[in-house]
């Protein structure tokens, strides 16, 4: 009888094929154990054509010894350390003839295996399995006994030197750890360490990293960055060198911190960049890639109450500025011929597009759509899953842009030049991938119209569209346009494209409905998924309220806090998990969920609450507003003390500094019914004639038409 | 063609000419491009010459493409077969041959070995054989001085021997370079720069190339683009089919009470997607057609290499269509083709790619008289060589709907095809027979070396497309 043992680290994909090679291996006599890393249940095979055994060791029944092996294996030896375990599986692996892995993950346990069964076949995979099974090896015995006597001198030499390469990985671990790089002499020991001289670079970039990393977890920022700048100026390769800027500054990204490197890293990748840029366009544009990646961080824009691109843009750009290889990607490339004018003699063709965001454009497409003298196609980038992934990768785009040519640039022609041919009028919804492809190219004489929301502003992608072949650009505010000038310096000047201000497009009418009395008392927050939004400023305005009347509450509108972005937005989400958990019970805060009904759910809002620290235009607010709550409006940090911001977007009386101001004005509104009632109504009337779909419309007939 | 000659054969002394051919896939690999290597080594004995064969170990094919003997019975007794020991290690499924690293992470071992090999020659797999290449074009022209060296691509690393015999010896060389490389032949476009690693070895090569061969028009005119001032150079050489993988087609008559038999014989190189199209479309049709819903599809051929052969999502998909009458059968050694063809109905004709793409079976399904069923893209260059096949379902594109709708068609033309719609379509095969498309390009590359005692003429070609005119 010929045993065959099969490894699986993971359940199958295709059981099918398993079962059929069970099948075969039944008929040639076999019998068949499948040991898994995984429940064994989670292989339902027929007893009569395998035994399943999982041998994997539970959680509670592994002893320090092994928890502590766990801990320094790769990540594909664990499987072994687990298979060793198991005296069932030992019986049977040295009894068995034919040694079989299933998967990748699986070849290191059959591998040492076969070295304490030196008698038995091991192959990866089934097929090849069968095929030993059907054509079993004869070999001499002498050549048998060699293999054993260098397995048995090989399993003790590995062991001897794995424990040898433990123990040192381990002291170094330790030496170079937290807790050293804490204490400030381990702090000034390695600092220089790090910067002796004749270290190759490959190893001095490694230590570098290491150092760094444990430095910021001590929290001790300023000997990370000595330490990573005195090992920099010994390394002489400028790869290397930008390489461990770039390591250290992701690491302290990770952690949440703004990187006290970050400027150092951008200038290394993008020196790199511009030496390469010459010879090796796609390694310049994967350093560029590289520096963009940091300077587009989110924990520096997105999930922080501040960010360095509004706080100074030029300062922030700087090196970007400084660098060829960065500044080639916004060229400005030109087009041959200008747009054309609207056609007379037949309708406007106008193609309206976007990369998966379609939140703002259903009221364009409805209006557009519906006019005899206009022409609209929709085209989505994502929809496609064959062209979809073109629009995805902004590094290709950089490669392309420094390289000029490029295979992906053809594709982007064969794809979207139909359109380009065929609109008159191109309308692109968010300034990023979207409309870098569309000015990939010359657009021909089609009319481009880019549309730039908030986000982008803080993103690469506006710094690979080229605004020579863009005929408009639309903000939704004017402090939008402010920062978006000067982070994009290509919007001023004499070729600079049309600037537009054009507030989003809002059916408003919906939203006024009569109020419950009770209504007075609840505070609305319409988006609270993101730091941006900061709802824990909306809590600490309910907990000043409370102190006066414990009627006041909370309602928050939409899907719950995302804590998966960053570390930042995780140790966020806990202090508002926290907040919730105490205000919840007592009905102070409540949470209404994601729903298509906003009107219903702004219902029973009295007031309406915007926290943010960043906002376009904030259209839950203004929503909020015409259905006749109370706005209360922060002075966005982002934009508070610039020439625009939300100051200059609504009146007065709904601005407040801080969450006591804000308590204040909600208490002195809300203290009576009627004038409570009034202030709602005023607010409500003000949107409605300002904002409302049929007042701003006129806006969009003017952009799109020339009306 | 082109006027320009090559005048001393170097082998001299009134002996025959001698051909080094780099054909890597020679039998008894049993890869879709040995019958096409075969025709070409076994032409050039007819036409007068030496021919040493340069391919790998039949070891190394045992690992991937799998052996068939039978495709070595009819190579030519006197072409000269040398066998190198390379072989992909890439492949190996033996445990007992991987270091400790290698077990322990064999994708990060395999992606820097993929690294080494591009050190060597920028080709992923391959680029690691160039110096064992090099050596063994060298050596073979030392024991046999050669006057010619055709290089049959892919692999591309081919091309470094190639070269390396021409600026040690000036050996002149042609490359028949069947898909091409710098284009990306499944998406269109180019696959790499002129200015790249690639692009410079290809257009260094080509330079000095006596012919450039390649399977079909849009193949030529990108290389004709690319290159203008080798324009003439270049030539299309189209795959084909042989004779005796044909099927006797006289007398059939398909049962339509028990049902067809539909057939696929090919790697299975689509994506499980493809197939999955494909399949959706099978059971639409059964579920519509009463006579499908009675046949069969059986698929033949190879499915995946090493460790997944035969283990991955299209087995998958396949072994999930059972209950709809559809089987997996394995590869067909080269004798059983015509058997396997002769139990069949109808043939589905599944290919990737759109114009750049011809593929080798398309000549073997049209010449096989049974109706094909085309289940490619509608701008697909096999759409151009089945254009007026009187048993051919015409081609609709991957939508199941529409497929479904030519499975009905290709079983309606199986039952009411007579002998005489099998002959008509096997007589417009004709001019794909291997001989008939490979003799004229042989004797071409002949008349370029001019060698003394080369064979008889063969049959002159269109300039076009290297078809045999009427």
């Amino acid at each position: 009888m010929t045993t065959v043992l099969i490894v699986a680290a993971a359940a199958p994909k295709q059981p099918a094929v398993l079962i059929e090679a069970l099948e075969r291996f039944r008929s040639r006599g076999a019998r068949v154990t499948v040991a898994c890393f995984f429940d064994a249940a989670d292989l339902p095979i027929d007893p009569a054509l395998a035994e399943v055994r999982s041998f994997v060791v539970p959680a509670e029944k592994r002893d320090a010894r092994l928890r502590r092996a766990l801990g320094r294996a790769e990540a594909n030896r664990k499987l072994w350390l687990h298979a060793q375990r198991h005296a069932w599986l030992r019986q049977r692996y040295r009894a068995a003839d034919l040694l079989v892995a299933l998967d990748p993950r699986s070849v290191h346990t059959v591998w040492e295996m076969a070295q304490r069964n030196t008698r038995a076949g091991a192959h990866y995979g089934l097929v090849p399995a069968q095929r030993a099974l059907d054509a079993p090896r004869t070999e001499p015995v002498g050549k048998r006994l060699e293999r054993q006597m260098t397995a048995v001198a090989g399993i003790g030499t590995r062991g001897a030197k794995r424990a040898a390469v433990e123990t040192v990985r381990t002291t170094v671990q330790k030496a170079t750890g937290q807790r050293i790089m804490g204490n400030p002499a381990g702090a000034w020991f390695w600092s220089r360490a790090v910067a002796a001289p004749r270290v190759p670079d490959r190893l001095r970039s490694k230590l570098a990293v290491r150092l760094h990393d444990s430095a910021v977890k001590a929290g001790r920022p300023a000997v990370a960055a000595r330490t990573a700048s005195a090992a920099v100026s010994r390394i002489s390769s400028a790869a290397t060198r930008a390489d461990v800027l770039t390591k250290a500054a992701q690491a302290e990204l990770a952690l949440g911190h703004v990187p006290s490197g970050l400027h150092e890293a951008i200038r290394a990748q993008l020196a790199l960049a511009d030496a390469r840029l010459a010879k090796d366009p796609k390694k310049a544009a994967a350093a560029v890639s590289r520096a963009w990646s940091l300077a587009s961080n989110r924990v520096l824009h997105f999930d922080r109450l501040s960010s360095p691109m509004s706080d100074d843009p030029g300062a922030f750009l700087a090196p970007f500025r400084d660098s060829a290889a960065a500044r080639k990607l916004s060229e400005p490339r030109g087009r041959l011929a200008p747009a054309a004018p609207a056609p007379t003699d037949r309708p406007l063709r106008l193609l309206v597009t976007t990369l998966i965001n379609d939140n703002f454009l259903q009221e364009i497409l409805e209006r557009y759509r519906a006019m005899p003298n206009v022409e609209v196609r929709f085209l989505d980038l994502y929809e496609d899953p064959a062209t979809r992934p073109l629009a995805l990768s902004g590094s290709t785009v950089m490669e392309h842009l420094l390289g000029a040519e490029s295979s992906y640039g053809a594709k982007i022609e064969e794809w979207l030049r139909p359109h380009l041919d065929w609109a008159d009028t191109v309308f692109v919804d968010w300034c990023q991938a979207t409309a870098a492809l569309f000015t990939l190219h010359d657009p021909g004489t089609a009319r481009i119209i880019v549309r730039l929301h908030s986000f982008e502003a803080f993103n690469f992608w506006p710094h690979l569209v080229d605004f020579s072949r863009v005929d408009d650009v639309v903000f939704v505010s004017e402090h939008l346009k402010d920062l978006s000038t000067a982070v994009l310096p290509q919007l001023a000047g004499a070729a600079a494209p049309r600037l537009w201000v054009v507030d989003n497009a809002m059916d408003l009418q919906r939203y006024p409905r009569a109020k419950p009395a009770d209504a007075r008392f609840t505070l609305g927050l319409v988006g609270f998924s993101s730091v941006a939004k900061d709802p824990r400023w909306a809590i600490d305005v309910l907990r000043k309220l409370r102190e006066h009347d414990e009627r006041y509450n909370l309602t928050l509108i939409g899907s719950n806090f995302n804590n998966r972005t960053s570390k930042p937005a995780k140790d966020y989400g806990r202090l508002l998990a926290k907040d919730l958990a105490e205000l919840e019970p007592l009905g102070a805060v409540r949470r209404y969920g994601q729903t298509d009904d906003v009107p219903a759910a702004l219902q029973e809002v009295g007031v309406i609450l915007s926290t943010s620290v960043r906002e376009s235009f904030h259209c839950g607010l203004v929503e909020g507003a015409a259905s006749g709550a109370v706005p209360v409006v922060r002075d966005w940090p982002f934009f508070a003390g610039k020439p625009h911001g939300a100051r200059t977007l609504f009146p007065a009386d709904w601005m407040v500094g801080s969450p006591a101001e804000a308590a204040e004005r909600i208490l002195a509104v809300t203290a009576t019914e009627q004038a409570w009632a009034e202030a709602g109504r005023a607010a409500s009337e003000h949107v409605l004639k300002t904002w409302d779909w049929s007042v701003t419309r006129a806006d969009y007939d003017r952009l799109l038409l020339g009306d | 063609m082109s006027n320009r000659t090559v005048p001393l054969p170097r082998s001299g002394g009134g002996k025959r000419p001698h051909a080094i051919y780099l054909a890597i896939g020679f039998p008894p690999a049993a890869k879709s491009s040995a019958y096409r290597l075969r025709e070409t080594a076994n032409q050039f004995v007819a036409q007068g010459w030496d021919v040493t064969v340069v391919t790998i170990c039949q070891q190394a094919w045992e690992r991937e493409y799998g052996l068939d003997h039978t495709l070595s019975e009819k190579v030519d007794p006197r072409v000269r077969v040398v066998e190198l020991p390379l072989i992909r290690e890439d492949l190996e499924t033996d445990i007992r041959a991987f270091t400790e690293e290698r077990s322990l992470d064999p994708a990060g071992w395999i992606k820097r070995l993929r690294k080494r090999e591009q050190k060597a020659f920028p080709e992923p797999v391959f680029g690691g054989w160039r110096y064992e290449l090099e050596k063994a074009v060298l050596r073979l022209h030392r024991e046999h001085p050669a006057d010619l060296l055709l290089a049959s691509c892919a692999p591309y690393v081919n091309l470094a021997a190639t070269w390396k015999l021409w600026e040690e010896h000036q050996v002149p060389y042609a490359v028949d370079f069947r898909d091409g490389w710098s284009l990306d032949v499944i998406g269109g476009g180019e696959a790499f720069t002129r200015e790249s690693v690639s692009g410079r070895w290809e257009s260094t090569v080509l330079e000095q190339a006596l012919a450039v061969w390649c399977v079909n028009d849009p193949i030529a005119g990108f290389y004709r683009e690319r290159y203008p001032h080798l324009a003439d150079r270049v030539h299309v050489v189209r795959n084909g089919y042989d004779e005796d993988s044909l099927p006797d087609i006289s007398g059939r008559s398909p049962d339509p009470a028990a049902g067809l038999t539909f057939g696929y014989l090919g790697s299975v190189n689509f994506s499980p997607a493809f197939l999955e199209s494909v399949l959706d479309a099978w059971r639409i049709a059964r579920r519509d057609d009463p006579l499908l819903a009675r046949s069969r599809f059986e698929v033949r051929g190879h499915i995946g290499a090493g460790a997944a052969r035969e283990a991955n999502r299209h087995m998958d998909l396949l072994k999930e269509a059972a209950v709809d009458g559809v089987s997996f059968g394995g590869p067909v050694p080269k004798a059983e083709l015509a058997a396997t063809y002769g139990s069949w109905d109808a043939l589905v004709l599944m290919l990737v790619g759109g114009r750049y793409v011809t593929s080798g079976k398309v000549y073997e399904f049209m010449a096989s008289g049974l109706p094909v069923l085309s289940a490619h893209d509608v701008d697909h260059d096999a759409s151009n060589v089945l254009a007026g096949h009187p048993l051919w379902t015409g081609a609709v594109g991957l939508d199941p709907h529409r497929l479904a709708h030519s499975f009905t068609e290709a079983a309606r033309l199986a039952v009411k095809a007579t002998d005489a719609d099998r002959a008509a379509a096997r007589d417009l095969a004709r001019r794909f027979a291997r001989p008939a498309v490979l003799a004229p390009a042989v004797h071409q590359l002949t008349e370029l070396v001019r060698p003394t005692g080369a064979g008889p003429a063969a049959p002159a070609t269109t300039s076009a497309t290297g078809d045999v005119r009427p």
